[in-house]
């Protein structure tokens, strides 16, 4: 009961807080194409951001992202948008990504975190995962794809857009 | 859990002086099973029946500052099939992190990576019960924007626990391209990783420091990227199941070559690898332990990963180990993926890998082998993958797979015996009207091996965007012995709305090897009722 109580007052002291919202923290991944980038400096202005976690052996996440990329282009016009592919695939599969991408004709920037470290820092568990950022804030979070749920996250980009 | 409440005590204080400045973050996950009897399955519930895993986490940032921690519980014990190391509750990892201009430090539990992880590697998989976090120091400092230097010292994480013996390592990037102005990537690495454990062994030359290193060279241009990577490890003691042999000790090391051309239409990626003798604990006393833990550094396998059912009863893990008792010293092989995209939208990837043992002789006696260079051994794994991909329409989206694999299943799992096996793969992606959606699976595996023959089906069904309902079922009707043609079946039922995920499940779990990204975990058969929390603040 002790800890029951002690845990309940734990996460009152937490939600007392606001807790959404926010930044990102200051990690750098590399890009598929050899280059680095500071997730901090991502998604900093009016123009909204999509970070999405996934890996080549997720099925759903190859899903979502092969869905939104045939929207891709609209979503770009319409609200400016770009979507970071954050692959979280390890060692065995990471020379998986970059054909894969390829062989989609994905446009995406795709980061590597072999590492998990930006993973653990966003306290994602399980891709696919995704993140709205704007402002430098966080907006939106959604867990898991069903086919169609990336309607759900253009209705949410247009109303962070109007 | 006194300290529980002084981190709490600390964290309102924080939080009180910091009143509109730093933010809070972090998440939940439970993982819960209560097990029942199965006489079909022969499946005897534990006597504490109600099992769950639970983990919280809590990150705490300001400024250049930020805490954290995970406090696990393991109520009354781990779930079956995890180490009994993960037992009782507590604060398991915890951090203190400052991050400035091109400095980095870290003090309390982190996690590394050095190259490819063949030298260096601490994760977290709570699916498998992998968890050997550092705990330490860790500084990282961006020297300019062409060289990244860190270095690090700790113990490693074992259970609630720490590792008897220390690590240190240091590591260096050096980004060629940038320096040279070269129009491509092209970068540089060299680590250093040692292991320091006291010991009162009688032989003078029996080592208590390894020290092992890494280098590598990896590059992209256009459509062309390669890397390399070379390490190798100073001799160590061979332990055998807790047993020290203290009179030869032996070297390590690993190459692993990798090239790749990818356009839009078509591409290819090869990867090769020879592992010798390059497992490394922080206690020797830990080689070869079942769950994973006090590992160094990841070797894993470099085969395809299937997210279908049935290609998961025989999957192959990497063999990176010595063994004189069952005649390994290690594992040679290569992969290679492939993929073309046929014109009217057919998306077709092929994927092949062998691996094989190295050519070796022992010599029992004397306690000494010898491998005959880049020669390949016993085999001990082969598969070939096809698989096509289609888009009919807005509302069907289709793929087939073909599979056939060879699996030694003496070598990779003890005992005897191989396994020859062609399974066959089909889905179907539904989007049905107002937010509805259905996904089907198929698959069908044939051997005249093992426990021969399976099929097995899946339906999903979305009520909306939130809502879902799953039936699955593995089916062993090949089996010879009748009592074992078994359904392996599954019903749920998942909610997710924003970051939360909150799922139910009653079924059975096919016993044997459990694997997440080509690491394995051997679970028993259970049946029972499971629960699952996951959610991210």
């Amino acid at each position: 009961m002790r800890k029951i109580t002690q845990l309940a007052f734990f996460l009152a002291l937490i939600f007392a807080f606001k807790t959404d919202g926010g930044n990102l923290p200051k990690l750098k991944l590399k890009t598929i194409k050899g280059n680095t980038i500071d997730i901090s400096t991502l998604g900093t202005g009016k123009k909204p951001v999509i970070l999405s976690f996934w890996s080549t052996h997720c099925a759903p996440c190859l899903r979502e992202l092969k869905a939104i990329n045939e929207v891709y282009e609209d979503w770009q016009d319409e609200t400016g948008v770009t979507l970071y592919a954050i692959s979280v695939d390890d060692q065995s599969s990471v020379s998986k990504v970059k054909p894969l991408v390829k062989r989609f004709g994905w446009n995406y920037e795709v980061l590597l975190d072999t590492s998990g470290d930006l993973k653990r820092a966003m306290n994602v568990t399980n891709p696919p995962f995704l993140f709205i950022i704007q402002n430098g804030k966080i907006v939106y979070k959604h867990t898991g794809y069903t086919t169609g749920s990336e309607e759900d996250v253009y209705d949410k980009l247009i109303a962070l857009t109007k | 859990m006194r300290k529980l409440q002084l981190l709490l005590a600390f964290l309102s204080i924080i939080s009180l002086q910091a009143q509109d400045f730093g933010h809070f973050s972090g998440g939940f996950v439970s993982n819960a099973q209560w097990y029942q009897d199965d006489t079909k399955t022969n499946s005897v519930a534990p006597q504490d029946q109600f099992r769950a895993n639970n983990y919280f986490n809590l990150n705490y940032n300001y400024k250049e500052f930020s805490v954290g921690l995970q406090y696990e519980s393991y109520q009354p014990n781990a779930l079956l099939g995890y180490s009994p190391d993960f037992k009782g509750d507590g604060i398991a990892t915890y951090f203190l992190n400052y991050k400035a201009h091109d400095l980095d430090i870290t003090a309390g539990y982190f996690y590394e990576q050095y190259g490819s992880g063949m030298l260096l590697r601490t994760w977290e998989d709570k699916q498998l019960g992998v968890n050997n976090a550092i705990k330490g120091i860790r500084v990282k400092f961006d020297a300019t924007d062409f060289l990244n230097l860190s270095a690090f010292f700790g113990q490693q994480r074992k259970g609630f626990e720490l590792s008897q013996g220390t690590l240190q390592g240091a590591n260096l990037d050096f980004d060629i391209a940038n320096i040279a102005k070269l129009d491509m990537a092209l970068n540089f690495g060299l680590s250093y990783v040692g292991r320091y454990q006291e010991h009162s062994n009688p032989n003078p030359a029996f080592p208590d420091t390894v020290n092992a290193f890494s280098t590598r060279l990896d590059f992209a241009k256009g459509d062309f990227d390669g890397k390399i990577e070379l390490v190798s490890k100073g001799a160590d003691a061979r332990v055998v199941s807790g047993t020290i042999f203290n009179n030869k000790f032996y070297k390590g090391k690993g190459l692993l070559f990798e090239l790749g051309f990818n356009k839009y239409k078509y591409g290819i990626t090869t990867t090769f690898r020879r592992v010798e003798n390059l497992n490394m604990y922080t206690d020797r006393l830990a080689y070869g332990n079942a769950y994973g833990a006090l590992t160094v550094n990841s070797i894993l396998a470099l085969t395809k990963q299937h997210d279908f059912s049935l290609p998961n009863i025989y999957v192959y893990q990497a063999q990176s180990g010595l063994s004189f008792l069952e005649e390994k010293a290690g594992e040679i092989g290569f992969q290679v993926d492939a993929y073309y995209n046929i014109n009217g939208g057919y998306n077709l990837a092929l994927n092949y890998s062998k691996w094989n043992g190295l050519d070796a002789t022992f010599d029992n006696v004397n306690e000494t082998y010898k491998t005959n260079g880049f020669a390949f051994g016993e085999k001990y794994f082969s598969d070939l993958n096809v698989e096509v991909d289609k888009k009919f329409n807005k509302k069907i989206r289709a793929s087939l797979g073909y599979i056939n694999l060879f699996y030694n299943k003496g070598k990779i799992e003890g005992g005897h015996g191989t396994v020859k096996a062609s399974v066959i793969t089909s889905e179907v992606n539904l989007k049905l009207a107002k937010k509805k959606s259905a996904r089907f699976e198929l698959q069908h595996l044939s051997s005249k091996d093992d426990k021969k023959n399976w099929v097995a089906g899946t339906v999903e069904y979305n009520f909306n965007r939130k809502f879902s309902m799953y039936l699955n079922d593995m089916y062993n009707y090949g089996n010879d012995d009748t009592t074992k043609q078994i359904h392996y079946y599954n019903v749920g039922a998942v909610y997710a709305k924003g970051a939360t995920r909150f799922a139910l499940g009653y079924g059975r779990q096919r016993g044997g090897l459990v694997c997440v990204g080509g690491v394995c975990r051997f679970v028993p058969e259970s049946t029972g009722l499971s629960m699952s929390i996951t959610t991210t603040f």
